[in-house]
């Protein structure tokens, strides 16, 4: 089977600073896989690779056999691809209801009515469609991250990275973000989450990767790589994170 | 006695941050235009002449005041626009170009901008037409009202463009990853969500531009645009009365001026959001 996302020997540098030194990975149709690290390890680099808000030096990464090569490729990509930040990146001018239509309108060139169906329906699905009418600054921090999960949704992509959806979060908001990605696994998304939510990792990935200094050092299943990795530096990392 | 500094904050005495609020600024607003207006209307009806002679007198240069104003003032946002991305351009040539015109525009006397487009421009274009040939260009002839505009609008376009390059780097760099990772392309980005967030941020200065522009076109009086300024002076020029004359001119510029900036925070206040 063909792997949804491929990335191959995929470098970046920032400066002198060489962020991902010659990672590869596949990820294919339906899988959940939890990309953890120490900070700066370059988990999110990679993760902005997959859609290209990020620019790699070398390497090659094809999206849905859509190489990341060209403008037009890269937007066919973006639409395919639905990516949920740390920071929300709600539109702050916008209330929730243009937030989620804005795209499906002008991308995916949706009638309004359509656009507003299709919100109305995730802003369900994700718990909150009462806010449709509000700004993303009258809504908590883990209603905003949900609104953005649904705006991305809103598109139909087949694959969804998460960037650290919860580090933003207060504790007691952490859950009902943790409950909607839960559901959209088991709903059988392609999933790509960087994130250090072991229980997460537990209950939904099919894979976990350990990364440290722009290298992939380890991956299994959450099982195997929580309760006996091989490598010293996963040992260390998880000893810290793991309580 | 305990010894404290006599600014500490009690718990009984909150400290009180005076600020000036909205109601301060209406209440300061309400009051010059009681005085101006109030003023204008007693020096017309006490003293008719020659006050309300004055008054239609410079009618039809108010009219071309506000008409060069607001016709510039629309076209300084859109030149403004396309200057400020260019300043905030990846590419080299395109933000070369906007840079070398916001410096080369910021460094001349506006006065001096408008003699030039006034005077030279015209000859710049004859000469073209004789190298060339073209006889329509040859026997160019500027109208006032038009290159005095385009002077304002070159000028103010500079201006505007530092304004909007502040304004689109205010919007977080966050807003645009999220655009762009939705599919939206570049001008999909900027239309739908970086310039109406910007916008929001540079209405105030926006704003002082506008009013700044309705002063600044009274220059247009020396290039023989009959503005209200013009019209003033031709009227003094036959009546001799300075006093009463640039009075007035003063208090119609001060009228316009104050209603402008009302706008202006009325439309603040309309546009505003939190983040």
């Amino acid at each position: 089977m063909e792997p949804i996302i491929h990335v191959e020997n995929v470098h970046k540098h920032f400066g002198k600073v060489h962020a991902l030194c010659g990672v590869n990975l596949d990820v294919y149709k339906g899988e959940v896989v939890v990309v953890v690290g120490p900070s700066g390890s370059g988990k999110s680099t990679l993760l902005r690779c997959i859609n290209r808000l990020e620019e790699y030096d070398a390497g090659k990464i094809v999206v849905d056999s859509i190489p990341l090569d060209s403008a037009e490729n890269i937007n066919a990509v973006r639409c395919e691809v639905g990516m949920v930040f740390q920071s929300f990146n709600l539109f702050a001018h916008l209330m929730v209801m243009e937030n989620i239509c804005l795209a499906q309108r002008v991308v995916r060139k949706r009638s309004k009515e359509e656009c507003r169906k299709i919100a109305l329906d995730l802003l369900t699905k994700v718990g909150i469609p009462e806010k449709a009418k509000n700004y993303p600054a009258q809504l908590s921090g883990g209603q905003q991250q949900r609104v953005a999960i649904a705006r991305a949704l809103a598109m139909n992509p087949r694959i969804m990275l998460f960037d650290e959806p919860t580090s933003a979060l207060d504790p007691e908001m952490i859950k009902e973000v943790l409950d909607v990605m839960l559901a959209l696994a088991n709903e059988g998304m392609t999933m790509v989450v960087v994130s250090h939510e072991m229980g997460f990792a537990r209950a939904a990935a099919n894979r976990v990767i350990f990364m440290d200094e722009g290298q992939i050092i380890e991956e299994g299943t959450p099982d195997k790589l929580f309760a006996s990795p091989n490598n010293e530096r996963t040992k260390l990392f998880l000893s810290k994170v793991l309580h | 006695m305990e010894l404290r500094p006599k600014s500490t904050p009690t718990e009984k005495e909150p400290v009180n941050i005076p600020s000036a609020g909205p109601s301060a600024r209406i209440d300061a607003w309400w009051w010059l235009v009681v005085l101006v207006v109030g003023l204008a209307v007693l020096l017309i009806v006490a003293k008719s002449d020659p006050f309300w002679n004055i008054l239609l007198f410079v009618r039809d240069g108010l009219v071309v005041t506000v008409l060069v104003t607001v016709t510039a003032f629309i076209f300084t946002l859109i030149v403004g626009m396309f200057g400020g991305l260019g300043r905030l351009s990846q590419n080299r040539i395109v933000y070369g170009i906007s840079s070398l015109y916001v410096e080369l525009v910021r460094g001349i006397p506006l006065l001096v901008q408008l003699i030039w487009w006034y005077f030279a421009f015209p000859v710049v274009i004859q000469q073209i037409g004789r190298w060339l040939n073209i006889s329509t260009l040859a026997n160019y002839q500027v109208n006032a009202i038009f290159i005095a505009v385009v002077g304002l609008v070159v000028c103010y376009g500079a201006y505007m463009s530092e304004i909007y390059r502040a304004g689109i780097q205010s919007v977080p760099k966050g807003q645009v990853e999220a655009a762009r990772s939705l599919g939206m392309s570049y001008v999909q980005t900027m239309r739908y969500v970086v310039l109406p967030q910007a916008f929001r941020v540079i209405l105030p200065p926006v704003g002082n531009e506008f009013i700044a522009l309705l002063k600044d076109s009274s220059l247009v009086s020396v290039v023989a645009v009959a503005d209200m300024t013009r019209r003033g002076r031709e009227f003094m020029a036959t009546h001799f009365n300075p006093i009463e004359v640039w009075t007035m001119v003063a208090l119609l510029y001060l009228v316009m001026t104050l209603f402008s900036a009302r706008m202006v925070a009325w439309a603040e206040k309309k546009s505003r959001f939190e983040r």
